[in-house]
């Protein structure tokens, strides 16, 4: 059982691993962190990178009540962590995002980047489930918040140099991704653990478990979700 | 009232994986959209997937005969009733692409788009004119093609989220071996059907299709390339595996000749191939009253717009054994509508009871991702 367990969490890494290293050698990703992008790029970046976590708390509230007992702790405090309520960052995170913003001087964007993610939000609601129950949903779920957890220990510190070398942000704008670059190694170890627990606790087997994680992770959820709107011009680049 | 201007987007949206069969390989949508607007201000969606294997439209030539051929001959005149389906495909003048079978792809966007304005102006769902005779549609999986294990690795991610239908692409040297092994990740329970894209010879498909006949097959999709019926009827009598004709099936007279010869088992209706939502429940009935059965098909890589209109002509008619499409975000790594039409867990997706197809097109959607735009007025 236990080699089984070590298998899947090894699986989960290496495909959390692989998608890392697929965005970080995208052409959109290289160039914004070698400054030839754009400032329209830049600002992009921004706004997706925004758009994509300013909703986090709840996301992070719905895994909380599905979270197994062992898991629970930890996910409670991420949660109380995004909520800026964990007595140690003081701002609740979807702050920094909105302070990211204003510094970048997008704040005039944030009133349309708030109804996007509570769309995308809404979206999420009321679309068919494609599970047959809330495990697999919540597994779907955890799996693509470990990959962010995962990506960004390992990445968000490099995307704040470039922001700050090409977009010319300073440091106080950058603390989502300074944050998440040192915290997020912790939540990245921890979130791999609460993956096999969750799968444990809610009798997920292996295969069926790595299938969901297959799945969530078909495309690149992070170029997904930073990159949305470059996606469609890097190939109608290639179109004629 | 009458259409006093038309926008056509050739769309470019990339897939979330490529998808292939045994002869393309796609990596983004690459429909046209058309948008129609009447003097009265309302407005209408439709769209085409040209391909020039199927009915010999490309992009560009969909793009040059609805700008040129169609939109002229429609323009400023005054439209069909909002209550007759039949009447919309009669306003639409018969129109030729030189070279090509049948403009289908370009007459089937243009007919969706009049239909969904009319049908919007007058406040009514496309129901309305082909009454649903189910609550929810029933969609299948395709397995694509590229390597076993992939297909299996796909084959596997179907079962979980409970699809009992099942296509697999195949065309292959391993079609075999292949089929065994998507049928062992299925279990026994999913129906499964080939499709070979006409990538088979006779011979060819004698051979793999009784090898794999104990497997369980449902149907076997277009063996081999259009051509003449006769063949088909052939492997019809040679194999235990009923045969579903796609290519074969794009006009009337393709019909009328499949069935006078006893070649098909099922016939597969898709809105863009057959020339629309009429022509396509005309097919349809043409086939169940000669005891043919029916799979509403798909175009790979279709938005919600073709996807709401299968979805009526797939509930409105009296039999329907499979349907395909619908795979909205699971393929498309963004849709054109704000509500989301991709099936759910066991491939089941409800009715669309809204105005029209019953969905809203998000036009900023439509011009971020297309690749060309074009603005007609009834001024030319």
């Amino acid at each position: 059982m236990d080699n089984g367990h070590r298998t899947l969490r090894s699986t989960i890494e290496s495909l959390f691993a692989r998608q890392v290293e697929s965005f970080t050698g995208s052409a959109d990703f290289q160039a914004l962190e070698r400054g030839s992008a754009g400032p329209g790029q830049y600002d992009a970046f921004i706004e997706s990178v925004t758009r994509a976590h300013l909703r986090s708390p709840q996301l992070l509230a719905f895994l909380y009540a599905l979270a197994p007992p062992a898991a629970a702790a930890d996910i409670q405090g991420n949660l109380l962590e995004e909520l800026g309520l964990d007595g140690d960052s003081g701002q609740p995170h979807p702050d920094l995002l909105r302070g990211l913003l204003a510094a970048a001087g997008l704040g005039c964007r944030q009133g349309l980047l708030e109804a996007q993610a509570d769309e995308d939000l809404r979206r999420v609601v009321v679309e068919p489930l494609l599970y047959g129950s809330l495990r697999e949903v919540g597994l779907a779920a955890l799996t693509e918040i470990v990959a962010f957890e995962y990506m960004l220990s390992r990445v968000s510190g490099r995307i704040a140099r470039a922001l700050a070398e090409h977009r010319g942000l300073p440091a106080s704008a950058l603390e989502w991704f300074t944050h998440h670059s040192e915290v997020d190694i912790l939540h990245a170890e921890q979130g791999l653990t609460n993956l096999e627990a969750y799968v444990r606790y809610y009798e997920l087997a292996d295969d069926e478990a790595l299938t969901i994680v297959e799945m969530t992770l078909r495309e690149n959820v992070f170029t997904r979700r930073y990159f949305r709107d470059f996606v469609a011009a890097g190939a109608a680049n290639g179109w004629r | 009232m009458k259409l006093v201007a038309a926008t056509l987007y050739a769309l470019r949206i990339p897939f979330v994986e490529s998808f292939s069969h045994s002869t393309r390989e796609r990596r983004w949508s690459d429909s046209v959209v058309v948008r129609v607007r009447d003097d009265a201000g309302a407005e209408g969606f439709g769209e085409g997937s040209p391909r020039p294997y199927v009915t010999g439209e490309t992009v560009e030539s969909m793009l040059d005969h609805l700008a040129r051929e169609l939109w002229p001959r429609v323009a400023h005149r005054e439209m069909p009733p909002a209550d007759d389906l039949e009447a919309v495909d009669l306003w639409l003048p018969e129109t030729h692409i030189a070279g090509a079978l049948a403009p289908h792809a370009s007459r089937a966007a243009f007919e969706m788009a009049v239909l969904d304005c009319a049908l919007r102006r007058a406040g009514r769902p496309l129901g309305a004119l082909m009454p649903p005779r189910r609550q929810c549609v029933t969609y299948s999986g395709v397995v694509t093609a590229g390597p076993v294990a992939r297909a299996v690795q796909h084959a596997r991610q179907m079962r979980t989220i409970g699809l009992r239908h099942i296509k697999l692409k195949v065309g292959f040297e391993d079609d075999v071996a292949r089929v065994t092994l998507v049928r062992e990740a299925l279990g026994p329970e999913a129906s499964l059907r080939l499709d070979a894209n006409g990538a088979w010879t006779f011979e060819r498909a004698v051979e793999v299709l009784t090898a794999v006949a104990h497997l369980g097959i449902a149907a076997v999709e277009q063996p081999f390339p259009r051509g003449p019926v006769e063949g088909l009827a052939r492997l019809r009598q040679a194999v235990p595996v009923p045969i579903m004709v796609d290519e074969s099936l794009v006009t009337r007279t393709d019909a009328e000749a499949l069935l006078a010869a006893g070649a098909a088992d099922f016939f597969n209706v898709r809105v863009s191939k057959c020339g629309g939502i009429a022509r396509s429940r005309a097919l349809a009935s043409a086939a169940l009253a000669a005891g043919v059965g029916v799979q509403v098909g798909s175009q790979v890589g279709e938005t919600a717009i073709l996807s709401a209109a299968g979805r009526h002509l797939a509930a409105a008619l009296p039999a329907v054994e499979f349907v395909e499409g619908s795979f909205g975000t699971l393929l498309l790594a963004e849709d054109v509508s704000l509500e989301s039409v991709r099936f759910g867990y066991r491939g089941e997706a409800p009715i669309l009871t809204g105005p029209g197809l019953g969905i809203r097109v998000v036009e900023e959607r439509l011009r971020r991702r297309a690749v060309t735009v074009l603005e007609l007025t009834a001024e030319g």
